[in-house]
C-alpha cells in the first residue's frame, strides 16, 4: 500500500503505474488462458503483436478495425458527459449505413464530390435520427435512454436485412444480399494500397474537435455542471431536456458516420451485420476511458489492433479467431480491475467523518 | 444488566495531512448521558467512529470494563455491546418497521413468516421503545423523528449497551427533539450509556450529564453539565470567548413590499399569499412535513409552481409554466445544498459562477474564473480555500457557506433561506446571521425557513407559521412567544381568520 501510493505521488506517474499493472494482470490472464487451450503463452505474445502491428499491412488492418471502434466510443462518449447511458451505437451504426446508402441509390449519378458529402452527411444524419427517438423519450417522458437504445438497435440490424434483402438488393449480385457497389466517387480515399482510409483521420479530427468543445468551452462546461447535479437547471437556468436531444443527436451522428464510413470504403456496400461489433467495442471503451476523448482514442486505437491481430492470429498458429475474443474480453477485465482498484487506492469511496 | 465503562485510551487518528484526532482520551459510563460537543470537523465523529470501529486508530487503545479490545469493524463492537445511530439512517425505506428491525435481530429466527409476524418479541420490543407505531408501517412514510427512534430500537435490539447518537437533534423539530431528549434520559435511567454527538448547546441543558469539548482532534474540556454553563463550553469549542449575538435591525416603517407572493399553489402548498417588505426579516417556522421546505422550493425554482405567482420588486420572478432561471437579485439558498445547490465534482470556482453560467463567454477560462472566485472565498472564510477544489469534497458548513457567498455576490435585495444554518458549527452559525441582518438592514428584503424557534424569534422581525401547506399565523416577532408560536405550529389554534386576528 505504502508503496504504490508513494508511487502514484503525482497523476502522470499514477497513468504509469497504471498501465504498467494493467498490462501486467492482462498478460497473468491471458498467460493463464493460453496455457489451458495448451499453447506457449510467450509464443502467442509474440505472434499477437506481430499479427497487430509486425507490418505495414498488420498496422493498416489494424486501424482500419479502430476506425467504427472509435467513432462508435465517440458516440457513447457525448451523452455520458450529460450521464447519459446509450448503448444504441450498433442501431446508429447501422441507421447512418442506410440513410447514407440511400443518398446514393437516390442520386447515382451525381458529380463527386457532391455524391460523397451527401453519403457522408446522409450517414451522419441516420444516425442522429435513430437517436432522435431514445432522446425525445428521455428528454420528455422519460423513458430510459439504456433500453430504448438498446431495442432499437436490434430494429435497425433488422431493416437492413430487410432492404438488403428486399427493394435495396443488387440484382446482379445473384442471390447474395447485399446492394450495389458503391462507386469510387462515393468512397473515401484510401491510403497507398493498405486498406486504410480517410474515414480514420475524419475520426481523428472530430475528436480534436470535440475534446476542445467538451474541455474548453461553455457548453461543455454546463454538461459538466449538470451532469454533476440536474437539479443544478434551476440554479443555472441550463435546462437539461434540450442538452438530452442535443448530446444524443451528436452521438448518434458519430456511430452513422461509422456506419456510413464502414459500408462505403470498407465493405463497398450494404450488407447485414456490418457492424461487427463495433457498437459495443466502442461503448466499453468509452467507458473504461472514463468518458475522455484522448484516452478513449488511445484505447480504440488498442482494441482495434486486438481485435485485428484475432484475424492474423487465426492464419499464423492453429489457434481460432475466437481465440482473440477471449484475449480481448481478458484485456477488457484487467483494465477494469486496475481501474478499480486504483480508485480504491486513492480513497474514493472512504469518506472521513 | 452491568453497567458498561468504555474507556478511549490516547486515541490518535490521522487521514493522509490531516489529523483528525490527537491523543483524545474519554470515559463513557452506563447510567450517564455524555454530550460529547465540538465544532465541525473538531474530530468527535471520528473520535466516535473508533469507538464503534469503523475507523482504527493510528495509536491508542479502547477498553472495556478494563478489558482491552480491539475493533476491526463494526461488528466487533456491536459484539461487545456498543451501538452507534447515523445522521444518515440505516432503515430500509420500503420494508415495515417489523421487517427493518427483523434484519437488525441476532436472534431472529430462520422463518420470519410473513412481513416478520411470526416473531412476536419484535412487536412488544417496539411498543417499548415508540409506542405508537404500527409494525406494519412502511418505514420510507414516517416522520424524520419516528424513524430515528426506530434506529434507535433496533441499536437497542443489538444488545447494546452503550448508544452513540451522531447529531441526532441536527434533523429534529424542536416537538420532535424534544421526545429524543426523553429518551436519552430514559436510556440513561436504565443503565445505558449515551453519548449524543451534538454542537448545540440546548441539547446539553435538555438531557446531558456530563459535557466533553473537542476541538481541533483533541478533548479539551470536560465537566459535569451542570457546572458547564454555556458560554464556557462556546468558549472551549471555539477557543475564545463568544461574541454576543448580533441585534436584529431597525426596521423604518413603511418600507416597500420587495417579494411579493400570491395564491401559490405548489404540490402540499396551498394558496400562499405573503409581502416581504425592504429591510424586514420573515421567518417562517412549522413543524416538518408542513409544506415549508415546498414553498422555499418553489420560490427557488427548484419546484413547478401549480398556480399563484411570486414577484419580486415588481418583477414576475416565478409563475405557472416558467422556468426558472437565476436572478442576480434573489439570493436562493435552499435546503440541503448538496443535493440541491452544488455540482459536487466540480470546482469551488465554477460553483461559485452557477448562476453566471448560461451568461459565460463561449470559451471559458478556467483562470479567470478561479480569479473571480477568491474574493467570495475570502468573504465568508470558506475553507480550504483553493478554487480549484472540488466543492463535494468541503465539509458540511463550509458548502453552506460556498452556496451562500454564490448567492449574495449579486447584491441582492431579496433572500430566501431555507434552514440556511443547520449543520452549521457555532462560529458559521454567527457568520451567516450576521450576513443575513446586514443584508436586511440595507434593505434586503429576508425570508428565513427556520428550525430554531429561539433564533428566530431573535432575528426575525415576524414569524408566520405554515400548517398543513397553509400559512396559518402571522405574528410580530417582537412580542411573539415559542409557546405562542408552538400552538399554531401544532395545528390546534385554527380560528376563522388567523392572518387577520394574529396582525
Amino acid at each position: 500500500m505504502t508503496t504504490v501510493a508513494a508511487l502514484a505521488a503525482t497523476p502522470l506517474r499514477a497513468a504509469f503505474v497504471r498501465a504498467a499493472a494493467a498490462i501486467g494482470v492482462f498478460a497473468a490472464l491471458a498467460s493463464l488462458f493460453f496455457v489451458s487451450i495448451g499453447q506457449p503463452p510467450a509464443t502467442m505474445f509474440v505472434e499477437i503483436a506481430r499479427a497487430a502491428a509486425g507490418s505495414g499491412y498488420a498496422v493498416g488492418e489494424s486501424l482500419v478495425r479502430a476506425t467504427p471502434i472509435m467513432l462508435c466510443a465517440l458516440a457513447t462518449l457525448v451523452p455520458a458527459r450529460l450521464g447519459l447511458v446509450s448503448v444504441g451505437a450498433d442501431g446508429q451504426l447501422y441507421a447512418g449505413a442506410i440513410v447514407g446508402t440511400g443518398a446514393l441509390l437516390a442520386w447515382p449519378l451525381a458529380p463527386g464530390p457532391v455524391l460523397l458529402s451527401a453519403v457522408l452527411v446522409g450517414g451522419a444524419i441516420g444516425g442522429a435520427l435513430w437517436a432522435l427517438g431514445p432522446a425525445l423519450l428521455r428528454a420528455f417522458v422519460p423513458v430510459h435512454e439504456t433500453i430504448s437504445t438498446l431495442m432499437l438497435n436490434w430494429v435497425a440490424a433488422m431493416l437492413v436485412t430487410w432492404l438488403v434483402h428486399g427493394a435495396w438488393r443488387n440484382p446482379a449480385s445473384q442471390g447474395w444480399p447485399a446492394s450495389i457497389e458503391f462507386p469510387d466517387t462515393a468512397r473515401l480515399p484510401v491510403l497507398g494500397d493498405s486498406r486504410v482510409h480517410a474515414g480514420l483521420a475524419l475520426a481523428l479530427v472530430l475528436a480534436v474537435v470535440l475534446h476542445a468543445v467538451l474541455t474548453r468551452t461553455r457548453s461543455g462546461l454546463v454538461l459538466d455542471v449538470l451532469r454533476d447535479n440536474p437539479r443544478l437547471q434551476a440554479v443555472t437556468g441550463c435546462a437539461v431536456a434540450p442538452r438530452i436531444v442535443a448530446t444524443m443527436l451528436v452521438g448518434g451522428a458519430f456511430a452513422g458516420l461509422a456506419g456510413i464510413v464502414e459500408t462505403s470504403v470498407v465493405q463497398g456496400r450494404l450488407q447485414s451485420d456490418l457492424a461487427n461489433g463495433a457498437g459495443l467495442a466502442g461503448f466499453l471503451v468509452a467507458w473504461l476511458a472514463g468518458n475522455r476523448v484522448p484516452q478513449t482514442v488511445a484505447l480504440a486505437l488498442l482494441v482495434g489492433a486486438v481485435l485485428a491481430a484475432g484475424d492474423g492470429l487465426q492464419i499464423a498458429t492453429a489457434v481460432p479467431s475466437s481465440a482473440t475474443l477471449v484475449v480481448q474480453g481478458l484485456m477488457f477485465v484487467a483494465l477494469l480491475a486496475v481501474g478499480g482498484a486504483s480508485a480504491r487506492w486513492r480513497g474514493v469511496g472512504h469518506g472521513r467523518g | 444488566m452491568a453497567p458498561v465503562e468504555l474507556r478511549l485510551n490516547g486515541l490518535c487518528k490521522r487521514f493522509r495531512d490531516v489529523v483528525a484526532v490527537h491523543d483524545a482520551s474519554l470515559v463513557i459510563r452506563g447510567g450517564e448521558v455524555l454530550a460529547l460537543l465540538g465544532e465541525n470537523g473538531a474530530g468527535k465523529s471520528t473520535l466516535m467512529r473508533l469507538a464503534y470501529g469503523m475507523v482504527r486508530p493510528d495509536a491508542g487503545h479502547i477498553e472495556i470494563d478494563a478489558r482491552r479490545v480491539r475493533f476491526d469493524a463494526p461488528r466487533d463492537a456491536v459484539a461487545a455491546g456498543i451501538g452507534m445511530v447515523f445522521q444518515q439512517f440505516s432503515l430500509i425505506d420500503t420494508l415495515s418497521v417489523r421487517e427493518n428491525l427483523a434484519l437488525a435481530w441476532p436472534r431472529a429466527p430462520w422463518w420470519l413468516g410473513r412481513d416478520a409476524r411470526r416473531p412476536g418479541a419484535l412487536d412488544a420490543h417496539l411498543a417499548r421503545l415508540v409506542p405508537g407505531v404500527d409494525p406494519r408501517a412502511r418505514t420510507g412514510d414516517l416522520a424524520v423523528g419516528v424513524r430515528q427512534q426506530i434506529e434507535i430500537a433496533k441499536v437497542l435490539l443489538r444488545e447494546a449497551r452503550c448508544v452513540i447518537l451522531d447529531e441526532p437533534t441536527a434533523v429534529l423539530t424542536p416537538a420532535e427533539a424534544g421526545a429524543l431528549h426523553a429518551r436519552v434520559r430514559a436510556l440513561a435511567r436504565d443503565g445505558f450509556a449515551v453519548v449524543l454527538i451534538t454542537h448545540k448547546t440546548a441539547d446539553v441543558r435538555a438531557c446531558a450529564d456530563r459535557v466533553a469539548v473537542m476541538r481541533a482532534g483533541r478533548v479539551v474540556g470536560e465537566a459535569p453539565a451542570a457546572d458547564a454553563a454555556d458560554a464556557r463550553i462556546v468558549e472551549w469549542m471555539v477557543g475564545v470567548a463568544p461574541a454576543p449575538a448580533a441585534a436584529r435591525p431597525a426596521r423604518a416603517a413603511d418600507t416597500p413590499v420587495r417579494l411579493s407572493v400570491r395564491g401559490l399553489c405548489a404540490g402540499p402548498v396551498r394558496d400562499v399569499a405573503l409581502d416581504v417588505h425592504a429591510g424586514e426579516i420573515v421567518a417562517v417556522a412549522g413543524v416538518s412535513g408542513s409544506g415549508q421546505v415546498a414553498l422555499a422550493e418553489a420560490l427557488t425554482g427548484l419546484r413547478p409552481l401549480d398556480a399563484g405567482q411570486v414577484t419580486l420588486d415588481g418583477q414576475a420572478l416565478r409563475a405557472p409554466g416558467r422556468p426558472a432561471r437565476p436572478v442576480a437579485a434573489l439570493a436562493a439558498i435552499p435546503a440541503d445544498p448538496r443535493r440541491t445547490a452544488i455540482a459536487p465534482s466540480r470546482s469551488l470556482a465554477v460553483n461559485l459562477a452557477l448562476k453566471r453560467l448560461a451568461v459565460q463567454p463561449w470559451r471559458v477560462r478556467r483562470a479567470a474564473l478561479e480569479e473571480q472566485a477568491r474574493a467570495p472565498i475570502a468573504r465568508f472564510d470558506v475553507r480550504p480555500p483553493d478554487p480549484r477544489r472540488p466543492a463535494g469534497t468541503l465539509s458540511g458548513g463550509n458548502l453552506q457557506k460556498l452556496v451562500i457567498a454564490r448567492e449574495l455576490q449579486g447584491d441582492p435585495t431579496a433572500v430566501v433561506a431555507c434552514y440556511p444554518t443547520m449543520g452549521l458549527d457555532v462560529v458559521a452559525t454567527a457568520q451567516v446571521r450576521d450576513a443575513m441582518l446586514t443584508l436586511a438592514a440595507n434593505g434586503c428584503a429576508v425570508l428565513w425557513f427556520g428550525e430554531d424557534l429561539d433564533d428566530l424569534l431573535a432575528h426575525a422581525h415576524r414569524i408566520v407559521v405554515m400548517f398543513d401547506g397553509r400559512l396559518v399565523a402571522d405574528l410580530d416577532a417582537h412580542t411573539a412567544t415559542p409557546q405562542q408560536v408552538g400552538v399554531w405550529m401544532s395545528g390546534h389554534a385554527i380560528a376563522p381568520d388567523p392572518l387577520r386576528q394574529a396582525a
